[in-house]
């Protein structure tokens, strides 16, 4: 019994608490994607390059003497007229053809190619590592968590149920559902649909931005940092179902404690497999994911 | 004017027109190394290695009078782009020699090129047993230390510090990272150890968190791992968060910490030890020579990849030299059993399967520098010759 | 009311424009072929060895691009993980070769495995469409990729090396793999026989079936026909297209490697195709040449070579969005177009 007891308390409640932290990263990088998808009808497989472009002004700002708690509202506010003008300029371009998914998607993985390659010529290919902002663990109950990972799982927590309430229960919110779920019928009642696109991409990618700011500390920085977490945001939104973000925290919560799970049980290899099969199977039986569509019922 | 002296007077015109005419075909010498994608940090360092040494070898006259010209190519750390530069270099720009091949699997497959096309080339960064090992060729040389060799001396250190101590293993889960922690296992268990966990993690792990389960369980006194660049600025900093760090003496391969993250790890790197064929406070004065010349060339310290290039155009030099010639079969011949200076000591290059013998160091890293500690004897860290195809 | 005369009707004749566009590609084709003709010609003149390899080398990718083509251009389906069926095919190639060194027995090993496994995968794969699509042929690629990266017998993450170099016979004459001039032919031969059956099995009434479900994927089953089947069926000829393409590769280098079904190779193949024209089958295989002429050329200028690839597909995919061929086929086509009247 003790055992049993000792197993929960040394490994088990570590793991989950891990799998939370990676639980509320992954959720904050989702959390842009299926925004940008329920509202645009676009996906961004640039993404996981934006989340770096935010881990990297975090850097060279910190570097010349920025503190953290400023890099939080600075960097987002950095990445909005960058994803503004991305969606102006380049993706509104593409957008009447009638491959729109197709297109959109070659031409943003394109520009994630052009991102990474400039972030690399900018900042140079080797690691780079912030200094963790909040130094230090806590002993709880025997087990040691660094108060860093803790503070992520809060302000995460916080930063999602802010976008929720943005999203839901204020009157700009509610023109970003309205546009999602009628785009004409919006603009003839008089939304300006053109800005609101490209603000609520701006909107994704700054956070993404900010979950690179996050999570620079633990993961650190590097030109082909975007990759780590795409597969598995892309998951996530699938499997949440795109566009809603209850889906979005209820699946990347859920994927990752399986992940952090099963490496108990089973070889780490079988980690990506077990992802991928969630994903196939969500698709087989229920492919509008767990939740429904931003704007829509 | 006499007559003498017009007979030299033409003398000195005609060597004066014949002269630079025999001094202009450059040798030249392939660079295929990644120099995009994740293993550019290596590429770097290879280049910056080789071109030091080209510049000094060029300054006092170059090989056998003629200058070296080097050409780099992009191989973006895929064995088939590798294949493809390769060839372009060996057919078109018709170099005598090649080297920069940074991943086994490349090395493996550009040897085999080599073979193919009748030149030679060497590797300076491969360190997967096999290559000089069950899967050598005779047109592949590595200069650089194998990874028997590493485990040799670090299990021998390892063994002083912590007698029969308890031993967790982690590594990458590829071709490299399990046969690091095959021949370390094995060195380490000869010396009395035991070993108490095997976790191999995917390539590109963001969050080892996931494994601290298992190495809390497990209690070990020793971890060794063999994973590399970012993955170990991720490992490293995340056991040190979790305070898992603690009286834990943390060993790893030579490809581990270098240079080129030990920044990026920061204070989490204290006291991590490897068995690695260089350290920039190897004290002689070549070494020190050359770190100062790399510093001031590149604004960084050298690791093992650069130190290793470098040394690599001394040993073509030294070879072209006693052949007195750049043909394959030639340099071949004069390659096996070849001796020669390095800012890491004496190497000789083993006949029997064309791997350098060199003295090995242990090193700590203490305050980001790479301290020495011990070391171990070249012929000690060889192990077997294990080539049987020539 | 009804005086008894006719309304005459001038009617036109009905003008087969898919029927056009295809001729148009064979056209394009057919000068492809004798493009590379000429290119073996000269370069054994000049008893090169590299530049006929690379072209080689092209020409398989090509036919990688084509799968990827026969996807995109005519269901609609981004597929981004072709490579697995490419690597496929080059791993049971190459294990069959260092066995029996015999060109036609790893051909037929290929075929075979590859109307299996493309079958099988076809049935999970083609339960969804759109991004979904691309996601899943995206993971079971990655998936494949890391089962062989990490199988011993496979070579893991080293390879294979130590293909030996092979006879291709075809009866009257043999061809060594590693002539230069001689395999460049026999590959152009794989790729174009390749590009022939899928440009033929696309212009009769099924490949008609693909180009409606890219249309309006929901009224076909209202026209009688059935999605699943015509799906599946392009899904399993793409997979064999790409996987007998890739069986190409180990005679040429003499290896393989899991690189081989990485995300780049994919990747590259999609590349391909967007910057060929989608489509259109042709631009596969002028995509494929320009890309690895590109690539060579920019990548020995500079080591930011990524960039310029990745600038100048987003302005393909912008600016142009029916490829290369978008620009030379509407030529071609107004001049079988006059001839069809």
């Amino acid at each position: 019994m003790t055992e049993l007891l000792e197993y929960i308390q040394f490994v088990l409640a570590p793991q989950m608490i891990t799998g939370l932290a990676l639980g509320i990263a992954v959720v904050l990088v989702a959390l842009g994607l299926t925004i940008i998808f329920g509202l645009l009808d676009v996906i961004n497989m640039a993404h996981g390059e934006f989340y770096a472009v935010g881990a990297y002004v975090a850097l060279a700002l910190g570097a010349s003497g920025v503190s953290f708690w400023l890099l939080l509202v600075i960097v987002p506010l950095i990445m909005v007229p960058i994803g503004y003008a991305v969606e102006r300029g380049l993706i509104q371009r593409v957008f009447n053809t009638p491959d729109r998914h197709v297109t959109t998607l070659l031409l943003t993985f394109g520009l994630g190619l052009v991102i990474e390659e400039a972030l690399k010529i900018v900042f140079g290919p080797n690691t780079q590592r912030p200094p963790t902002p909040i130094p230090g663990a806590i002993e709880v109950m025997g087990v040691i968590l660094p108060i860093y990972r803790l503070f992520l799982i809060v302000v995460g927590a916080a930063i999602v149920a802010a976008v929720a309430i943005v999203i839901n229960m204020t009157r700009l919110g509610a023109i970003v559902r309205a546009a999602a779920f009628d785009r004409n019928m919006a603009a003839s009642l008089g939304v300006p649909v053109k800005q609101v696109f490209a603000g609520t991409f701006a909107f994704g990618v700054a956070l993404a931005g900010l979950a690179g700011v996050l999570l620079a500390p633990i993961y650190s920085v590097f030109p082909t940092m975007g990759r780590d977490f795409i597969f598995l945001a892309f998951t996530v939104v699938i499997v949440g179902g795109m566009g809603s973000i209850a889906g979005a925290v209820v699946a990347g919560l859920l994927i990752t404690q399986v992940q952090a799970l099963s490496s108990l049980v089973v070889s780490p290899v079988w980690s990506d497999p077990i992802v991928f099969g969630i994903m196939v199977l969500v698709l087989v039986i229920r492919p509008q994911g767990l939740f429904g569509r931003l704007g829509h019922a | 004017m006499t007559r003498t002296t017009i007979i030299l007077a033409s003398l000195l015109a005609t060597t004066a027109l014949t002269a630079p005419a025999i001094a202009a075909d450059p040798i030249k010498i392939g660079v295929v190394t990644p120099l995009s994608g994740t293993y550019t940090p290596i590429g770097q360092q290879v280049r910056w290695g080789l071109e030091l040494a080209t510049k000094e070898v060029n300054a006092a006259g170059g090989i056998v009078g003629r200058q070296i010209e080097l050409i780099f190519e992009d191989e973006e750390a895929n064995p088939s782009v590798a294949v493809q530069k390769a060839e372009k270099l060996f057919e078109v720009q018709k170099v005598d020699f090649l080297t920069g091949t940074v991943n086994s699997g490349s090395t493996l497959a550009v040897g085999q090129t080599a073979e193919r096309a009748g030149k030679l080339i060497a590797t300076t960064v491969s360190f997967a047993d096999s290559i000089t090992g069950d899967k050598c060729s005779p047109n592949v040389f590595r200069v650089n230390a194998r990874a028997g060799q590493q485990s040799a001396a670090l299990a021998a250190w390892v063994a002083k510090q912590k007698p029969k101590a308890k031993v967790f293993f982690l590594g990458p889960d590829y071709e490299m990272g399990r046969s690091t922690v095959a021949a370390f296992k094995k060195a380490v268990e000869g010396l009395g150890a035991e070993s108490v966990g095997e976790v191999f993690a995917p390539l590109d792990s963001k969050d080892y968190t996931q494994y601290f389960g298992q190495l809390r369980q497990a209690k070990p006194e020793v971890l060794y791992t063999s994973v590399a660049g970012n993955d170990t600025v991720r490992l490293l900093t995340q056991m040190q968060d979790f305070g898992l760090a603690k009286n834990l003496l943390i060993v790893g391969a030579s490809g581990t910490v270098t240079s080129q993250n030990v920044s990026a790890i920061g204070v989490a790197a204290e006291g991590f030890g490897t068995g690695v064929g260089y350290s920039t406070q190897i004290d002689n004065a070549e070494n020190k020579k050359f770190v100062e010349a790399f510093k001031a060339a590149n604004k960084a310290d050298p690791d093992l990849y650069g130190a290793d290039s470098y040394g690599l155009i001394y040993f073509y030099k030294a070879a072209v030299e006693k052949a007195k010639s750049t043909e394959t079969d030639k340099v071949r011949e004069a390659m096996r059993g070849l001796e020669w200076m390095t800012p890491q000591g004496k190497k000789t290059m083993r006949a029997g399967d064309h791997q350098a013998i060199q003295p090995m160091y242990v090193v700590r890293v203490t305050s980001g520098q790479f301290k020495i500690v011990g070391n171990v004897s070249g012929e000690e860290a060889i192990g077997a010759d294990d080539c049987k195809r020539f | 009311m009804h005086d008894g005369s006719v309304v005459q009707v001038k009617s036109r004749p009905v003008i087969d424009r898919l029927g056009i566009a295809m001729r148009a590609s064979h056209v394009l084709v057919v000068l492809f072929v004798i493009g590379g003709i000429v290119f073996a010609a000269i370069g054994t003149a000049m008893g090169d060895t590299f530049f006929l390899r690379l072209a080689t080398e092209a020409l398989i990718f090509a036919g990688l691009a084509l799968s990827v083509d026969i996807l995109l251009g005519y269901t609609g389906l981004l597929s981004l993980g072709q490579a697995l069926y490419f690597g496929l095919g080059a791993y049971v190639s190459a294990v069959v070769l260092k066995q029996i060194p015999s060109f036609w027995a790893a051909m037929a090993a290929v075929l075979l495995v590859s109307l299996v496994v493309g079958f099988a995968a076809g049935l999970i794969a083609n339960r969804v469409r759109g991004v979904y699509f691309a996601l899943v042929t995206f993971g079971l690629a990655q998936v494949v990729a890391k089962a062989i990266y990490n199988t011993r017998a496979l070579g893991a993450s080293d390879g294979l090396i130590g293909v030996p170099i092979v006879p291709v016979d075809f009866g009257v004459v043999t061809v060594m793999s590693n002539a230069p001039a001689g395999f460049f032919l026999v590959t152009l031969g794989v790729i174009v026989i390749l590009y022939a059956i899928s440009g033929y099995l696309l212009d009769t009434p099924f490949g008609r079936v693909l180009i409606a479900l890219r249309a309006n994927e929901r009224r076909v089953p209202f026209l009688g026909y059935s999605t699943r089947n015509a799906r599946l069926a392009a899904y399993v000829i793409a997979a064999v297209v790409a996987a007998l393409s890739g069986a190409l590769y180990p005679m040429l280098r003499g290896f393989v490697s899991p690189e081989l079904l990485f995300f780049s190779t994919s990747g590259n193949a999609v590349i391909t195709v967007v910057i060929g024209g989608v489509g259109t089958l042709a631009g596969a295989l002028y995509g494929g040449v320009i890309l690895t002429v590109l690539k060579s050329v920019v990548g020995s200028m500079t080591e930011n070579h990524l960039i310029v690839i990745g600038l100048l597909f987003m302005a393909v995919v912008i600016f142009l969005p029916k490829g290369l061929m978008g620009l030379a086929r509407p030529q071609i086509e107004r001049l079988l177009g006059r001839e069809a009247r």
